[in-house]
Formats: C-alpha cells, sequence, structure tokens
C-alpha cells in the first residue's frame, strides 16, 4: 500500500469511526431520560453496541499505525474529526444534566435514518478490498438487524399514532435530512476509495438507501423532504455541536492522557 | 387520570434450541411488537436465547387461589411409574437379565443398541 | 361456562382466620404471590418497600449518568453505559413488582411518577448526593453498590414471592457493578498521585452517605424507620445496623489495603463486643436529605421532571397503538 492509499484507507476508517463514536454518545445522553423506562434500557443497548462498532474500527486505526484507539477517539479536535454532520447534532436544547429538552421524535428519525444508512454501507463494506475491514463489516452486521427493526418499528408507530406525533415527526425527519447530505460523502478521498475498492460509489449507496426507505414512506403517506448538505463533515467541517460534544468526551482523558484509566 | 398506553405483557424465552420456554419477567408496552422490541434487553441482556414469546397478560388463564385446589392428588398412583414395577429388577435377575430402566432405555437415543 | 367450583368453595374465612392463615404460610416459609389474599398493612409495606427501591434505582442512573460520556477510555464508556442501564434495568424490575401490588389500589406507573414529583416517594440518600469526579463514579460502583448488595442479599428470602425473584436477578447483576466499580478505584489507586488523590476525596465525600445508606439503627433516630414489620413478616432478616456491621467487616479491610484512610479516626474494630465503632453520621441531615433537602436533590428531580413532561406527547401517542 503507497502512503497515499494508506491514508485514503484511514480515511474511511475515520470516518466510519467518529460517525459510531458520536452517534452511541448521543444515544447514551437518552440515558435515564427516555420516555419509558423499557425504551431506556433497550436503547442502551443500541447505544453500547455502536459505541463498541467504534472501538473496532478505532482499533483497525490502531493496527495502520494512526496511534492508540483511545487516544484516537479522545483527543483529535473537531476540524480533525470525519463524522457525519447528523450524528453530532444535539438531541435538543439544554444540556444532559441540565434541562435536556430532548425531542423523541428526532432521537428516532435520526437513528432510524442513519441505521438504514449503516446497513447500506456495511453490505458495501463486506465487499471491501481491504479484508480485516470486510471481516468487520460481517461481524458488524450481526448487530444490526435488532437496531433497524428496533427504530424502524417506533418509526412506523409513531407515524401512525397522534397528529401531534406526526407533526413532531415531519419536522424531525426535515431537520434530518437537512442534514443527511454528507452521510455516503466520502469527502476529500473519493477518489482513492473508489480506485482502491474500498467501498463502492456513494451514489451507488444512495440509491440503495432510497430504495430501502421508499416502501416505508409511502405505506406511512409520508413525503420524503429535500436532502441537504450544512457541512461537509468528512473533510473536518463541523457545526459547533462537535465542539461541544468532544469537551465532554474527552474531559476526563485530557487531565493526563499518560495515565492509566 | 389520562388514559396510558401500559399494557402488561409476559416475557418468555429459550436459551438452547432444544430447551423449553422459560418465564422471564413481565413488561410494560403498547402492543406485541414493541414488547418484542423491549424484551430481549431487558431481561436477556447477558444470556444467550435462541427465542422469545411475548404474551398479553389478559390472554393468559391463571387459576385462582381456590382452583389450586384441583392440583392435588392422592399418592396412590404408583401404578403410572416405574416406581411401582420396581420388582421386575429382581425378577429379571432370575432369568439372569438386567432390567431395561428409565436410565438405560434415555440413553438409547440416536438408535445406538450397546 | 358451567361453574361447578362453587360445590367446592371453602368455608367462608373471617378476616382474623385469613390473617392467621396467611401468618402461618409465612412462618411455614411459603412464598406469598401478587394474586395472594394478604393484609393490607403486608401489601402497603411491600408497596412502600419496593416503589422507594425501585424509584432509588431509576433516580440513581442519574448521578453515574453524567460519567458516561466523560469516562476515560473505549472500553470505561462501554462498562459505565452497561452499568446505568442495569440500574434503569433494576428499576423497570422493581416497579413491575410494585405495579402489580398497587394494582387493586386502581394505580400504575404513572401515579408513582407522580408520587415522586410531588415529593410523597422518597429515594435513597446516596442519590441526592453530587458526583463531583470520575473517581465518584468508581466509589458508587465499588462502595454504594457494595452497600446496596449487602442490603439487597439481606432480603433474597423475601417472604414475597416476586420481589424475591426481581432481586434474584438484581443480585446477580450487583455482582458486575461491585467488580466494575473496583476495576475504576484500583486503576486509580495504581495511578498517579493526582489520580490517588481523586479517591481519597471521593472516600472522603461519600463516607458518611455510605453510614446513612444503612438506615438509621433505632427508630427513635428519625421516626421512620420501618425496620420491624419487615423482620416480622420476613422481608429482611438483619437490622440496619447489622447490616452496617457486616459492611464494615466486608469493606474496611479492603478500603485500608489499597492505601486509602478512612475520615473516621473513631473507626475500629471492639474485640470484646466484636462490633465496628465508629462516629454516627448526622441522621438529622439524613432525614433532611430523603426529605428532597439533599445537595442536589432539586436539580435530580428536575432533571427526571423536565424529561417525563417533555416525552408526554410519546407516552399520549402510545396509547394510540395499543393492541
Amino acid at each position: 500500500m503507497t502512503e497515499a492509499e494508506r491514508l485514503a484507507l484511514a480515511s474511511l476508517l475515520y470516518q466510519l469511526a467518529d460517525d459510531d463514536f458520536l452517534y452511541a454518545y448521543r444515544g447514551s445522553e437518552w440515558l435515564g431520560l427516555a420516555p419509558h423506562i423499557e425504551e431506556d434500557v433497550a436503547s442502551s443497548s443500541i447505544a453500547q453496541d455502536s459505541m463498541g462498532h467504534a472501538a473496532m474500527y478505532y482499533q483497525l486505526l490502531e493496527e495502520i499505525g494512526e496511534g492508540k484507539a483511545d487516544a484516537l477517539a479522545h483527543v483529535r479536535l473537531a476540524h480533525e474529526r470525519k463524522n457525519s454532520v447528523l450524528v453530532e447534532r444535539v438531541n435538543g436544547p439544554g444540556y444532559y444534566m441540565e434541562n435536556p429538552e430532548y425531542d423523541w421524535a428526532y432521537a428516532v428519525v435520526r437513528n432510524y435514518c442513519y441505521t438504514l444508512a449503516k446497513k447500506v454501507r456495511i453490505d458495501s463494506l463486506k465487499k471491501s478490498s481491504y479484508a480485516p475491514l470486510a471481516a468487520l463489516a460481517v461481524k458488524i452486521n450481526m448487530e444490526l438487524y435488532y437496531h433497524l427493526l428496533h427504530w424502524q418499528t417506533w418509526f412506523t408507530q409513531l407515524y401512525q399514532s397522534t397528529e401531534t406525533a406526526r407533526q413532531k415527526m415531519d419536522a424531525a425527519l426535515e431537520r434530518v435530512l437537512a442534514d443527511f447530505g454528507d452521510l455516503f460523502d466520502y469527502g476529500e478521498a473519493t477518489q482513492l476509495i473508489d480506485e482502491m475498492q474500498l467501498m463502492e460509489d456513494q451514489g451507488v449507496l444512495l440509491d440503495r438507501w432510497y430504495q430501502a426507505l421508499t416502501p416505508v414512506l409511502v405505506d406511512l403517506n409520508v413525503t420524503l423532504p429535500e436532502m441537504n448538505m450544512t457541512y461537509n463533515g468528512r473533510n473536518g467541517e463541523h457545526s459547533p455541536d462537535l465542539n461541544d460534544a468532544l469537551s465532554t468526551l474527552g474531559e476526563v482523558y485530557l487531565l493526563d492522557q499518560s495515565a492509566v484509566w | 387520570m389520562t388514559e396510558t398506553f401500559y399494557q402488561e405483557f409476559e416475557i418468555f424465552s429459550k436459551r438452547t434450541p432444544n430447551a423449553a420456554f422459560t418465564h422471564q419477567f413481565s413488561l410494560l408496552a403498547p402492543n406485541k411488537e414493541m414488547a418484542l422490541m423491549m424484551a430481549q434487553e431487558n431481561f436477556m441482556r447477558r444470556e444467550p436465547v435462541v427465542d422469545i414469546w411475548v404474551v398479553k397478560r389478559e390472554d393468559i388463564r391463571g387459576m385462582t387461589p381456590d382452583e389450586k385446589q384441583m392440583l392435588q392428588r392422592l399418592d396412590n398412583k404408583d401404578y403410572r411409574t416405574t416406581k411401582g414395577y420396581g420388582y421386575l429388577k429382581k425378577k429379571w435377575r432370575h432369568y439372569e437379565q438386567q432390567m431395561l430402566d428409565e436410565k438405560e432405555i434415555m440413553s438409547w437415543q440416536g438408535g445406538d443398541s450397546k | 361456562m358451567y361453574d361447578a367450583t362453587h360445590l367446592f368453595e371453602p368455608p367462608v374465612m373471617t378476616e382474623e382466620e385469613k390473617l392467621e392463615h396467611f401468618k402461618e404460610r409465612i412462618e411455614n416459609g411459603e412464598k406469598i404471590e401478587a394474586d395472594d389474599w394478604m393484609p393490607d398493612f403486608y401489601r402497603d409495606t411491600l408497596i412502600k418497600l419496593i416503589s422507594m427501591h425501585g424509584i432509588s434505582e431509576i433516580m440513581g442512573a442519574l448521578p453515574e449518568k453524567e460519567w458516561v460520556p466523560k469516562a476515560p477510555s473505549l472500553r470505561r464508556k462501554l462498562g459505565i453505559m452497561a452499568k446505568v442501564q442495569d440500574e434503569m434495568g433494576h428499576g423497570q424490575l422493581l416497579l413491575r413488582v410494585v405495579e402489580d401490588l398497587m394494582k387493586p389500589y386502581g394505580k400504575t406507573r404513572a401515579d408513582l411518577m407522580d408520587d415522586l414529583f410531588t415529593g410523597r416517594l422518597k429515594f435513597h440518600n446516596v442519590f441526592h448526593m453530587p458526583t463531583r469526579s470520575w473517581a465518584d463514579a468508581g466509589t458508587i460502583g465499588w462502595l454504594v453498590d457494595g452497600a446496596a448488595i449487602i442490603t439487597q442479599t439481606n432480603m433474597l428470602g423475601a417472604s414475597y414471592g416476586p420481589y424475591a425473584r426481581a432481586l434474584q436477578r438484581i443480585c446477580a447483576e450487583e455482582v458486575f457493578h461491585a467488580q466494575h466499580g473496583e476495576s475504576i478505584i484500583m486503576a486509580l489507586a495504581e495511578g498517579t498521585p493526582a489520580q490517588k488523590a481523586m479517591i481519597q476525596e471521593s472516600l472522603d465525600e461519600w463516607w458518611e452517605s455510605l453510614l446513612m445508606f444503612f438506615g438509621p439503627a433505632t427508630k427513635e433516630t428519625t421516626g421512620t424507620s420501618k425496620q420491624d414489620v419487615t423482620i416480622a413478616y420476613k422481608i429482611r432478616t438483619k437490622t440496619n445496623e447489622e447490616l452496617r456491621q457486616n459492611f464494615f467487616t466486608k469493606y474496611v479491610p479492603r478500603i485500608r489495603s489499597l492505601g486509602l484512610v478512612i475520615p473516621d479516626p473513631t473507626l475500629r474494630f471492639d474485640e470484646e463486643t466484636g462490633q465496628w465503632i465508629y462516629a454516627q453520621p448526622d441522621w438529622t441531615e439524613f432525614k433532611k436529605i430523603i426529605q428532597g433537602g439533599g445537595p442536589r436533590s432539586k436539580e435530580r428531580l428536575a432533571l427526571r421532571q423536565t424529561s417525563y413532561q417533555n416525552n408526554a406527547w410519546v407516552r399520549e401517542a402510545l396509547a394510540e397503538t395499543i393492541g
């Protein structure tokens, strides 16, 4: 592998790792605050699984010489992060320990749309030319069936309940799609990722995502809002939400990076 | 008071393909689909499970304390069990044969004849 | 459907006979089940005990939750997430038990939440306290959960079957919690001077709360102890003081072995009486704390209340999906 190719691989792995890391973090902020105790317990497992996936991607980065997995997760600054803007967005106004005005409709829509995209991406990664990544995709895929069904159940049931719920779901879908534009993007590494056959073309993946989502939306009589890109997270462009998230996530680790915690 | 969605579901699970379903616990959910989405993570986070049933509690016909009287039996039914035929062991010994007891017969699984 | 059971109807028992029969069952070590007849005071004692236990688990998720995203490695993040999830899970188990007990009164989980918000339902003193550092997350896992293991295993044989079964599940998971806490503490104890200072500070902060956790030794101390009824009806076996003494025996040597100093110079084991001698915590403060006057009582309640109210629309939506 040339150095340029190694960097392209690293870029893709950072995208995958940072996505699940931030997604799991946003999920974990709901701990103790979900609308129903049984759901609190169930969705915490999904956040844990996702944090576990992030840890495995960071491990692959460690193996290609990018540094220690924990340092990669905790030290890198916002402009070095390659996650989609969608997963860094706050759950709602407030802080997780103070006045969290969290929006469950946004959580459900974001989680469903993200998990559906993750499933499409993982299916493609199973055929990746980078064997360790392909092997990891096979493993991660095993946990996605439950994640997807869980959020699809919430998505369809809330859409089929009260008028208030439907309005909140529509508003959430609008916000999620407004940030969705960078999700299948590979940023600056696009060309090499394609040439190395690390993962399929973003257009192909996006089509598959639409194809999977459309029948669900048709059943619910929902029109998909326009997809946009506010920032391209894949190139290290992010909203201010990410900075706040990173200072919380790294608060203890950064007290002493050389200490054993 | 406003109407709640709290329906009671009883959760059962199977640990291995050969195991029987075992009752785990109960949870509150609005419907079967939601109950199923919550069952494993609430009660079987750390143990293997190969199948789950969610059953609405009101669909279970249980027994009242009085009805539990129907469970009583006299202890005079050894004709139903091997206990009532224990004397055969001695008989077979007389014919220089071993008795085919439960342990022996249950060991034949797979059609092996030892 | 033809119902022949009337032919077998047992003679109608008077209230006194029912109570006698109930007491006999308890004496014989039988388990009382949700549908069985039980005297009101037994039901009410259980409701009070288990609702406080259950809501304490739910409220107990909040002080630790603060450290979930902040946990200092990927593995610690996973471990503490699983631990806080278990606390919610324990709350779920216990609330289910108490909800079945409240059914004859026509009450549901929604009423329990109302009781919490209006202050009728109290939660354990330890969950009114702030968690100031990562070491506090370790202390909670190791010592608060250690104390909880002692009180909960004391009720594993509880005469009320559903509670005993819930505790069986809970105690099995508490073993993981204690080890999760020990692992955090061990890393700090073997770490840098700053890390060591962090746990000592945490122990200093939490010691008094840990002693309070077991409740007052006698009713006279606060006037609210329920221990007599719970022992008489075999819900628990040991008194508050016996449990606190167990805690000392199990944990004092372990705490000291890590080089930590317990912030009570009078603490010692008296060979003659076989009892630990210790400085009493401030029981007036204890009373104030559980009545909602603790350092974080208001914030924690507000946190739970905000999320409960924000999510009201979800519960209303789900009510439309009943099937």
